[in-house]
């Protein structure tokens, strides 16, 4: 109700509507002044007054006043029954109304206010009624709406990876699950595609998080671009893996891994740098049945692996056969640290010669594996697994320390027996407390320092680490010997000759072998040469020079009349007990 | 007891609400039978219950009145509940329809109501905020699309800060929206008193009803309210009886004091 509402003949509110005004002000809330109030009271009053008048009597008027009441927001129970009173009591004096018949009319008109009052009362209640129930249910859905919306993100944000909006792993699981124990019609094979970018870590460490969050992000997009149908999931960090369901074989799996390798090895410009990366794709495709996810997704990781293994930029194909010989690789450096606990090592020993009065001048140990199930094994079937892992440490610890044993016993009556020759690792090399092993090993056995050649290899010394080139000249300070073992096979770096404690040079097999060439090949003669290269350089270098892999008397002829010093090989004795050696007569 | 945004307010008819009850009072019918029962509950422990929130009503009318003809045009009613007759922006608009106003409620069947009844009028919206955030009332995007902060704004806060208890820091809130405006806007506000009234154990009575509802009543005297207007002046009459703040006929303001509420409106100086 307007706030400033005139009476349309613009009268002054006389005595009757000023006494009804106050008659009803606070029966309930009025939205205007007591003079807006007033001026409304006044153009009803001219209503009622006229229909008191009227001949015939118009039920419509009062009516229409009744209702206007109420729309004026004069609109409560209170409200009627003050109105009735002071229209009763006031109107035909207050206006000085001549009228026939006055008890009658008035009666009359007072039930047609009074039917108009209530009529419009209860139609605006029904009304209010309804709007305020249509705003709950409006308020109801939109909680619901809000609730199932909110369940909606948050079961997205629980299923995806919020960096690149892929499918998370677990989403994907649940995916690869569901294809697994209830495929469809159809869907009896299925393929799985690890994913991993090549050399990630070098656009991270180099440009930064941020541009590797972005490349990341253009990977993800093309991925799901190039590959729409099927689910590309980000596993965390650079890892993606891509669902290859209903599969006919092998191809199905491969095109999609192809398609893959494509759409990441587009150049892409990220941050205002155009970087072009490649992956590397582990594949695994099979038969639903007999199958489970954490079975696929193991077989794809590792073979993501061999494919990284063989260079990257390639999808590599699960093979049973390797994954198998791998497991079994695995098992048994697993059980090194028990095999040492129940003393199944032992070592073998392979003497080096000396070329001028075939003299044994040393031993080197071998560790051999009597395994209980798979009888002995050689050092190369558990030593590389035992490095990559680190019990290289335990075991060459083990080696070390029996070696050392074994040798003492050996110089009991002559003062001129075999020193051992013992072979060190990297991860030995690097070690904090390998000079005080060494020199708590030498003090226990007895072993004169002399006695003790460790051989290391060129690649050990590739890295120019303080800390390993300051422990093998304490040691060699100490009287050990150091052999570099390999020579010329490696990253061939002289400058550690001139700055090491090397006492021997070890040349490999390799050269070696090209001595047993028929005289004339050219390049047995090249070998040849190399070793007498070799050979001059370490004498001038005051090294001795041990010759690797001598198997004829023919080689250990020629090696001689080189210059070098000792042989090492089938020639002069294959690993086998020390005593073998001690107490066999020199080879000539 | 903020709640997380993903958690929806449950829409409760069978609990009272403030908002319905006050819509009672006024003699509307917006309002269901557990707002009614509590209503008349009240009305036996405050028998003035009707008048004070009819007195109330009166008051925000002249206040916005006031307002309008001192040239202000953006208003923010913060508690604005059921949107029955006498709204701010019926009032505003008539005076001048550019006037824009945004109402603000916590009660969602209040603010689905208000939204019905404001569809298509472009210069009025509600937003679904709870007082005690005003951060989050202040950077609501339909509150920053509607209303120009670097022009005087009227802040309403009538008959809703006795539902917020002083530990949830009133004085703070006032000061971030007071932050917010540019000299020339204005402050209203009013809430329940019981500033030199007989405690005649009406208090201890009104607070047992609303414990009933989804709100608790706290109520503050006149020092309090004066308090809260700091960094505004006080436009005459200052922080009195609702009634008495520039009534429309002297005899209006008689016994005000029976209206509980107080109130006035500060207007931020330069």
């Amino acid at each position: 109700m307007p706030d400033d509402v005139a009476t349309p003949a613009g009268r002054r509110p006389g005595v009757f509507a000023r006494a009804w005004a106050k008659a009803v002000s606070g029966t309930s809330y009025l939205p205007m002044t007591q003079a807006q109030l007033e001026e409304v009271l006044q153009r009803l009053t001219d209503r009622l007054a006229q229909a008191l008048r009227a001949d015939p009597f118009d039920l419509r008027i009062g009516q229409q006043v009744g209702a206007e009441l109420v729309q004026s927001h004069i609109a409560s129970a209170e409200g009627l029954g003050r109105t009735v009173e002071v229209i009763q009591l006031r109107l035909v004096r207050d206006l000085d109304l001549v009228v026939d018949d006055v008890e009658d009319r008035m009666a009359r008109l007072l039930a047609t206010v009074a039917t108009g009052y209530a009529r419009a009362l209860r139609d605006r209640t029904l009304d209010e009624q309804e709007s305020i129930r249509r705003a709950a249910m409006m308020a109801r859905a939109h909680a619901e709406r809000a609730l199932r919306d909110s369940e909606a993100r948050f079961r997205h944000q629980a299923t995806h990876d919020p960096l690149t909006d892929l499918p998370n792993r677990t989403l994907f699981t649940e995916r690869l699950t569901a294809a697994i124990t209830t495929p469809g019609r159809g869907a009896d094979r299925v393929g799985v595609c690890f994913l991993d970018l090549d050399r990630f870590k070098v656009v991270n460490d180099s440009l930064g998080h941020q541009v590797g969050d972005s490349l990341l992000v253009a990977v993800a997009q093309r991925l799901r671009r190039a590959l729409g149908e099927h689910l590309v999931a980000r596993l965390g960090g650079d890892e993606f893996v891509i669902l290859v369901e209903r599969t006919a074989g092998t191809d199905d799996a491969v095109k999609v891994a192809e398609a893959a390798l494509d759409a990441v090895r587009e150049p892409a410009l990220v941050d205002g740098h155009e970087l072009t990366v490649s992956a590397s794709i582990g594949i695994v495709e099979r038969p639903v049945s007999g199958t489970s996810p954490m079975e696929l997704m193991r077989a794809a990781d590792s073979t993501l692996h061999w494919a990284k293994a063989a260079g990257g930029a390639r999808w590599s194909l699960f093979d049973p056969d390797r994954n198998r010989r791998e497991l079994a690789r695995y098992a048994l450096s697993a059980a090194i640290p028990a095999a040492l606990d129940r003393g199944e090592f032992y070592l073998d020993y392979q003497p080096l010669t000396s070329l001028r009065d075939g003299r044994v001048l040393g031993m080197e140990a071998l560790v051999r594996w009597r395994h209980p199930e798979l009888g002995v094994l050689r050092p190369d079937s558990f030593i590389p697994l035992a490095e990559e892992t680190g019990l290289i440490v335990r075991l060459g610890s083990w080696v070390l320390a029996e070696a050392c044993r074994e040798a003492g016993t050996w110089s009991t009556t002559d003062a001129d027996a075999p020193f051992v020759s013992v072979n060190l690792a990297v991860r030995q090399l690097h070690r904090p407390d390998l000079v005080p092993e060494v020199r708590g090993v030498l003090g226990r056995t007895g072993l004169a320092p002399d006695r003790l050649q460790l051989e290391i290899t060129e690649s050990t010394m590739m890295s120019t680490v303080v800390e390993p080139v300051r422990a093998l000249r304490v040691l060699g300070d100490l009287g050990v010997r150091v052999a570099i073992d390999d020579f010329g096979t490696g990253y061939c770096n002289l400058a550690y000759l001139r700055d090491l404690p090397v006492n021997e040079m070890k040349v490999a097999g390799e050269f070696v072998t090209g001595l047993r060439a028929p005289a004339g090949d050219p390049g047995g003669r090249t070998d040849e040469r190399i070793l007498a290269s070799l050979v001059s350089l370490a004498h001038a270098l005051d090294l001795t020079v041990t010759a690797e892999g001598v198997e004829t008397a023919h080689q250990a002829e020629r090696l001689r009349a080189i210059g070098c010093d000792a042989g090492q090989g089938w020639h002069f004795g294959r690993p086998g007990p020390a005593r073998q050696h001690l107490t066999h007569a020199p080879a000539a | 007891m903020q709640r997380p945004d993903w958690a929806p307010e449950t829409i409760d008819i069978e609990r009272p609400s403030v908002a319905r009850m006050y819509d009672y009072y006024l003699g509307g019918s917006h309002n269901f039978a557990a707002d009614r029962a509590a209503a008349r509950a009240m009305v036996e422990a405050v028998p003035e219950a009707p008048l004070m929130a009819q007195a109330n009503r009166a008051f925000l009318r002249r206040a916005v009145h006031y307002l309008a003809e001192a040239g202000v045009r953006q208003f923010l009613d913060i508690g604005s509940g059921i949107p029955t007759v006498g709204n701010v922006h019926e009032i505003a608009q008539r005076i001048d329809p550019e006037s824009r106003v945004v109402y603000v409620d916590v009660d969602p069947v209040a603010v689905a109501h208000s939204q019905e009844i404001l569809a298509g009028n472009e210069r009025a919206v509600v937003v679904q905020e709870d007082l005690r955030r005003p951060e989050a009332i202040l950077r609501h995007p339909d509150v920053t699309r509607l209303l120009d902060f670097s022009e005087p704004v009227a802040v309403m806060i009538v008959a809703v800060l006795h539902f917020v208890p002083d530990s949830d820091r009133p004085e703070e809130i006032l000061r971030t929206l007071r932050a917010a405006l540019t000299p020339g806007s204005h402050l209203v506000l009013s809430q329940a008193s019981d500033d030199g009234r007989d405690d005649t154990g009406e208090r201890a009575e009104a607070e047992r009803v609303y414990r009933r509802t989804d709100s608790q009543l706290f109520i503050r005297g006149r020092a309090e309210l004066t308090a809260l207007f700091d960094g505004f002046e006080l436009v005459d009459p200052g922080v009195v009886w609702v009634p008495q703040w520039r009534p429309d006929a002297p005899d209006q303001a008689e016994n005000a004091e029976r209206a509980v509420f107080m109130g006035g409106v500060g207007r931020l100086g330069a």
